[in-house]
């Protein structure tokens, strides 16, 4: 069977996803008036306790049937995100929006909880490194096979994307809450495709001038109140930059890929 | 993304929900695209191989296996390798999975995609021979159906048609020329597919129950779908080896001097070997057996697709010539 320590190693790596994206969520500092945070960090939180629980031997967290109501409303809720998203943006919606890639993060969780077979021992999701990873399949592997795909896919996009400077290492400037999405220099629009974009390929912005601003990036991460954000240490900044979401995403993905394929 | 807004002290939704305007993104490079295809393929091949199947002796066993019939030297340091690897099952596995993610993600991640297409190059041939015996060219096994020349090499090919260069001068008729130019890019797609056309007439494959033994055999352990569709596609050809056989060679012949033919010709040829490669990814490789669960790789289907787009016809103005300065950034 797949050794138990690289699949430890794997469940380490989605507890740093899942303490980034706790972090990311308090340093929007929810809690304040005009603060943002993003229903993607919700999801990562959610994804990283859920899928180190199911890779670690002796994490338990929550019950199964608990994670198939959490993975199903986030499928929800990205759905709608992805339909709405989609009337205004059309396909670019589902290749260059950042909604649908997290739609098929939540769909894949979902079915993985709802399509585990039982194992001869019982062990349920929890632990595959417990009871075996040879003993832990999924019912219906086309689609598991599907869902692999189409999360190999995304990262592979996210990878090209992040190493091509589309998202920043800053945070994303802030600008006016109800302006429309301008971003003008992000994903090295208008660059040459040939070519890797620029540093001016970074999110620019447009003048803060005003307090209770929200970003409106195209990778829809952190956006901060104008103020906070210049009060900001640098590692805040990295932590809510565009960069970092794309990064847990991109080993959010791989690994659950992987646990997709090795339940076959 | 939406985005909360704790507004007077209450959580509010920044605009409404779903109807940001997504700014226009870049356009994507065609060769571009056909790398990160190739990144794809590689990483489910690196993931495929972290497989509970790689962690026990059937690994093992199958690397010895492809020893079987080849010449001496070819064969003993296939068998010293697959010795190797039952002694040191678990370390050598984790290291070529590992390996296989590396590169494809590698290939994605742009400042190494030169290092990673190149390593890509060396491990293919490597594994070509100590993996896949060399995909029984040399020991009468090979066939279309079963991913004759052996699914690797095709990495290696497309490696070296998606270098990210491009030769000065005229500009490239398909993307698979922009780095070796059309004549070499030309000859080495009719040397693969002339010699998957030979391979399909060799005594093996054009045996009466040649290609129904083939079919049928991959049936085993596959969803009930896909099991009906081998069931079914193996009783077309029961007793029929030759015309089969035949039939398949002349649409592979067709392909293969395709790229010669005008553009518009070009197109139909390769839209046939698009056909012809989910055909036999489908029904003679049944997916690379992934959905039975003991595939290494998945198989040489997907990566003839790949290579048939690399040779679709492109305006001249997508493969600009490029002066040696600016080469070095190209992708």
């Amino acid at each position: 069977m797949t050794p138990a320590w690289i699949l430890d190693i794997l469940a380490a790596l989605m507890l740093v996803v899942a303490a980034v994206s706790a972090g990311r969520i308090v340093a929007a500092r929810p809690w304040q008036h005009g603060s943002v945070f993003t229903d993607t960090d919700v999801a990562h939180l959610l994804m990283g306790i859920a899928m180190a629980g199911t890779l670690a031997a002796g994490l338990s967290t929550l019950p199964n049937v608990a994670w198939d109501v959490i993975f199903a409303l986030l499928t929800a809720w990205f759905a709608v995100r992805v339909v709405l998203d989609a009337r205004t943006n059309g396909g670019r919606a589902l290749a260059g929006g950042h909604c649908a890639p997290h739609l098929v993060h939540s769909a894949a969780m979902l079915y993985m909880f709802a399509a585990l077979a039982p194992a001869a021992g019982g062990a349920g999701m929890s632990g595959m490194g417990s009871s075996g990873s040879a003993t832990q399949t999924l019912r219906y592997p086309t689609l598991a096979f599907v869902f692999a795909l189409i999360l190999i896919g995304y990262t592979i996009w996210d990878l090209d994307q992040l190493s091509g400077r589309r998202y920043g290492t800053t945070p994303a400037r802030a600008r006016l809450t109800g302006v429309p999405a301008a971003v003008p220099a992000l994903a090295g629009a208008g660059s040459s495709p040939s070519t890797l974009p620029g540093p001016q390929a970074e999110v620019t912005s447009t003048p803060a001038s005003t307090t209770s601003l929200a970003a409106n990036t195209d990778d829809g991460t952190a956006a901060l109140d104008a103020d906070r954000s210049g009060k900001g240490s640098a590692a805040q900044g990295l932590l809510l930059s565009p960069a970092v979401t794309v990064s847990c995403r991109i080993a959010m993905g791989a690994t659950m890929a992987f646990m997709l394929i090795i339940m076959i | 993304m939406s985005q909360v807004a704790v507004v007077g002290g209450r959580a509010a939704w920044r605009g409404k929900l779903g109807t940001e305007v997504q700014p226009a993104g870049a356009r994507l490079d065609v060769r571009r695209a056909l790398q990160l295809a190739l990144a794809a393929i590689w990483l489910l091949d690196g993931v495929l191989q972290y497989q509970a199947f790689m962690y026990s002796k059937g690994f093992s066993q199958m690397l010895a296996g492809t020893a079987a019939g080849n010449p001496g030297v070819v064969a003993h340091p296939i068998s010293w390798d697959a010795t190797l690897v039952e002694h040191h099952l678990v370390l050598l596995n984790t290291i070529f999975a590992t390996i296989q993610v590396l590169l494809g993600l590698g290939i994605a991640f742009r400042p190494t995609v030169r290092v990673a297409l190149a390593a890509s190059i060396a491990w293919a041939l490597g594994v070509w021979w100590f993996g896949e015996g060399l995909g029984g060219v040399l020991n009468g096994a090979a066939s279309p159906l079963n991913g004759a020349p052996g699914a690797v090499i095709i990495y290696a090919l497309l490696a070296v048609l998606l270098w990210p260069a491009d030769r000065p001068g005229a500009s490239a008729p398909f993307t698979a020329a922009r780095a070796v130019g059309a004549p070499v890019a030309r000859a080495l797609w009719l040397v693969l597919w002339l010699s998957l056309a030979y391979f399909a007439l060799t005594p093996a494959n054009r045996a009466s129950q040649g290609l129904n033994g083939m079919i049928a055999g991959m049936e085993s352990g596959q969803p009930g779908w896909l099991a009906a569709i081998e069931r079914g596609a193996a009783s077309l050809v029961a007793g029929q080896g030759l015309a089969a056989s035949i039939a398949l060679a002349v649409a592979l012949v067709v392909i293969a001097v395709g790229v010669y033919l005008p553009p518009s010709a070009a197109k139909a040829t390769l839209v046939l070997a698009i056909v012809v490669a989910l055909v036999i990814w489908v029904v003679g490789e049944a997916f690379g057996m992934i959905l039975a669960g003991g595939a290494t790789d998945p198989n040489s289907g997907p990566l003839l697709v790949l290579l048939a787009l690399c040779y679709w016809p492109v305006r001249a103005s997508a493969a600009p010539a490029v002066s040696p300065s600016a080469e070095g950034k190209a992708l």
